[in-house]
């Protein structure tokens, strides 16, 4: 957990930054959980997720001199990620003997990893059933909307920072994002 | 405000960032507070249940990237920056040829165990029981499957049809007769008496009463108008016999030949032939005289020839046919000619032909009939 709030760090100073970019090796240990985590919600397939990580790295790395400090690091390294998440699955449906190749990932088990806490047996069993429900509904959403949808439930982004990934208007970041949970709470009331 | 937000509201609230009109409600209303609050931890959990996901898988395989190894974390593993072609090939080597597998080494022991068979193992009375039993059984079956009343009770009653077509095949010989005297020497030749269909006497070879209080004329049974051989012989006899002294033959019932009842032949009756029950040989009985016509039952309409309908030609063709036992027709000859290829057009037709039989006394018999089979263009 520790490190996830330190990536959670203000970002803008333009110092920081530069500082960052210059050491970079500090830059990935920051951010890498957090990029991963957007790849492994967004493509549930812990291979291609660390693949598209890297991917993200090194096209930060090649362009670490254009960029200008005008969004903050946080939003800069979500958009390459955003625009890898894209590509990649475009270029799935070519690729559809790969998932033959390693083992499947079982998407239905993110239950089991809710967080302690829960006070009863019954009280367990009803956050499973939520988190499925909820999970079960973002696989069905479409790529903007599952990408919205994440950037704001699971990264805590706010309107900018999510339009600024996205390249979206404001606007549609909303409806985006209504659309999803609108989708999502149907999946819940469903399961009630 | 007493009304409720919808779902929808709900939903648009969470996603334009708590900006809306609802606000107020929002703070006034616990029902809605409830309702938000529960949709939100709903959220929330599933935060939570990813970021813990994604930790553990990130940790799994201890591909942290520590100051040491991170950047060999950008150098993609060779194995997924593999073109798609080999990798295809790759798959497509592995599903036809498979690499053989290392020799299986078996570290395993066999051990005894308990016995499978239930909680108190094989035991001596349960078979002996068993056996017992299975024995009652079996003997009780037998018992009563020995029993003739049962056996009466159980047979099983159906009726048997034979098949039409398995019929067994009618001898071609319809008609006949034989006789004979109870004489050493075998029938004599001799011309055939008049068919008639009431025999009175039969004919003799040889006559042994000489005075007779009544003469009538021997005859043999068969239809009146049939053709009989013709024999250019003075005395009465077989027709197909050799010449020689004359005798009434070794048959018995009078009459000529080996037979017995009457008749000329070594049939049975009072006909003329190797046949039984009268007529003559295997002379066919005609129309009339108790013998009822057959009757058409499947028809096939002769094709006109080529020639024919060319030369519009018209008639009528005679066909002299036997229509047998089973109603089909049998040799059929032509007996008025059309020609121009109608003839043989006429014969391949009746051939298809099939009959309800003629039939005398109930049973079906052959017929020799005419058969007219007219041709007319419209």
């Amino acid at each position: 957990m520790q490190r996830i709030l330190v990536t959670d760090r203000a970002p803008g100073a333009a110092e920081t930054c530069a500082d960052l970019l210059r050491d970079f090796d500090s830059l990935v240990r920051l951010y890498r959980p957090r990029i991963f985590r957007f790849m492994m919600a967004s493509l549930r397939d812990r291979e291609s997720a660390e693949n598209l990580t890297q991917d993200c790295f090194v096209r930060a790395y090649q362009a670490r001199h254009q960029f200008r400090g005008a969004a903050s690091l946080t939003t800069w390294l979500m958009q390459i990620a955003a625009n890898l998440i894209r590509d990649h699955e475009n270029s799935r449906r070519l690729k559809f003997w790969r998932r033959h190749l390693g083992a499947v990932p079982d998407f239905a088990g993110l239950s089991d990893w809710i967080p302690d806490g829960q006070s009863s047996p019954e009280a367990a069993a009803a956050a499973r059933e939520q988190v499925e429900a909820v999970w079960s509904a973002v696989r069905r959403l479409s790529e903007r909307q599952r990408t919205v949808f994440l950037l704001r439930f699971v990264e805590e982004m706010d309107l900018q920072e999510i339009a600024a990934v996205t390249g979206m208007k404001e606007g549609t970041v909303k409806s985006h994002l209504f659309r999803a949970l609108q989708a999502v709470r149907a999946k819940l009331e469903d399961r009630k | 405000m007493n009304r409720h937000l919808t779902s929808r509201a709900i939903t648009s609230f969470l996603a334009s960032f708590g900006a809306t009109n609802d606000d107020r409600h929002l703070r006034e209303c616990a029902a809605c507070q409830a309702e938000l609050a529960s949709f939100q931890s709903s959220l929330a959990l599933f935060r939570d249940s990813i970021r813990h996901w994604s930790e553990f898988e990130e940790h799994r395989n201890a591909m942290v990237s520590t100051t040491e190894n991170h950047l060999d974390c950008f150098i993609v593993s060779a194995s997924l920056d593999e073109p798609w072609y080999r990798d295809f090939a790759a798959n497509l080597r592995e599903a036809v040829s498979p690499a053989s597998l290392p020799p299986l080494e078996v570290t395993s022991r066999p051990i005894p165990v308990r016995e499978i068979w239930g909680l108190y193992g094989r035991q001596k009375k349960s078979w002996l029981l068993s056996l017992a039993f299975q024995t009652l059984v079996v003997a009780v079956l037998f018992a009563t499957a020995s029993n003739p009343t049962v056996r009466q009770a159980a047979r099983p009653a159906f009726d048997f049809y034979v098949p039409l077509a398995m019929t067994a095949p009618k001898p071609k010989t319809q008609g006949g007769g034989g006789g004979g005297g109870r004489s050493v020497l075998p029938p004599s030749k001799g011309r055939l008496p008049k068919p008639a269909l009431k025999q009175f006497t039969p004919p003799a070879a040889v006559t042994n009463n000489l005075n007779p209080k009544l003469t009538v004329d021997p005859s043999i049974v068969a239809p009146p108008d049939m053709a009989l051989p013709q024999i250019a012989l003075n005395n009465d006899g077989d027709s197909l016999a050799k010449l020689g002294t004359f005798s009434n033959g070794p048959g018995s019932g009078g009459g000529v030949g080996s037979g017995k009842d009457g008749g000329v032949g070594p049939g049975f009756g009072p006909g003329a032939g190797p046949g039984s029950g009268g007529g003559f040989n295997d002379a066919l009985y005609r129309l009339g005289a108790g013998v009822s016509a057959p009757v058409l039952l499947y028809k096939v309409e002769p094709d006109y020839s080529e020639e024919a309908r060319k030369a519009r030609h018209q008639g009528t063709v005679v066909l002299n046919a036997v229509i047998d036992a089973t109603g089909h027709v049998a040799n059929p000859q032509v007996v008025r000619s059309l020609g121009l290829g109608l003839d043989e057009k006429a014969l391949e037709a009746v051939t298809k032909w099939r009959f309800k039989p003629a039939s005398k006394d109930g049973k079906p018999v052959a017929v020799t009939a005419e058969i007219l089979v007219t041709f007319h263009l419209l």
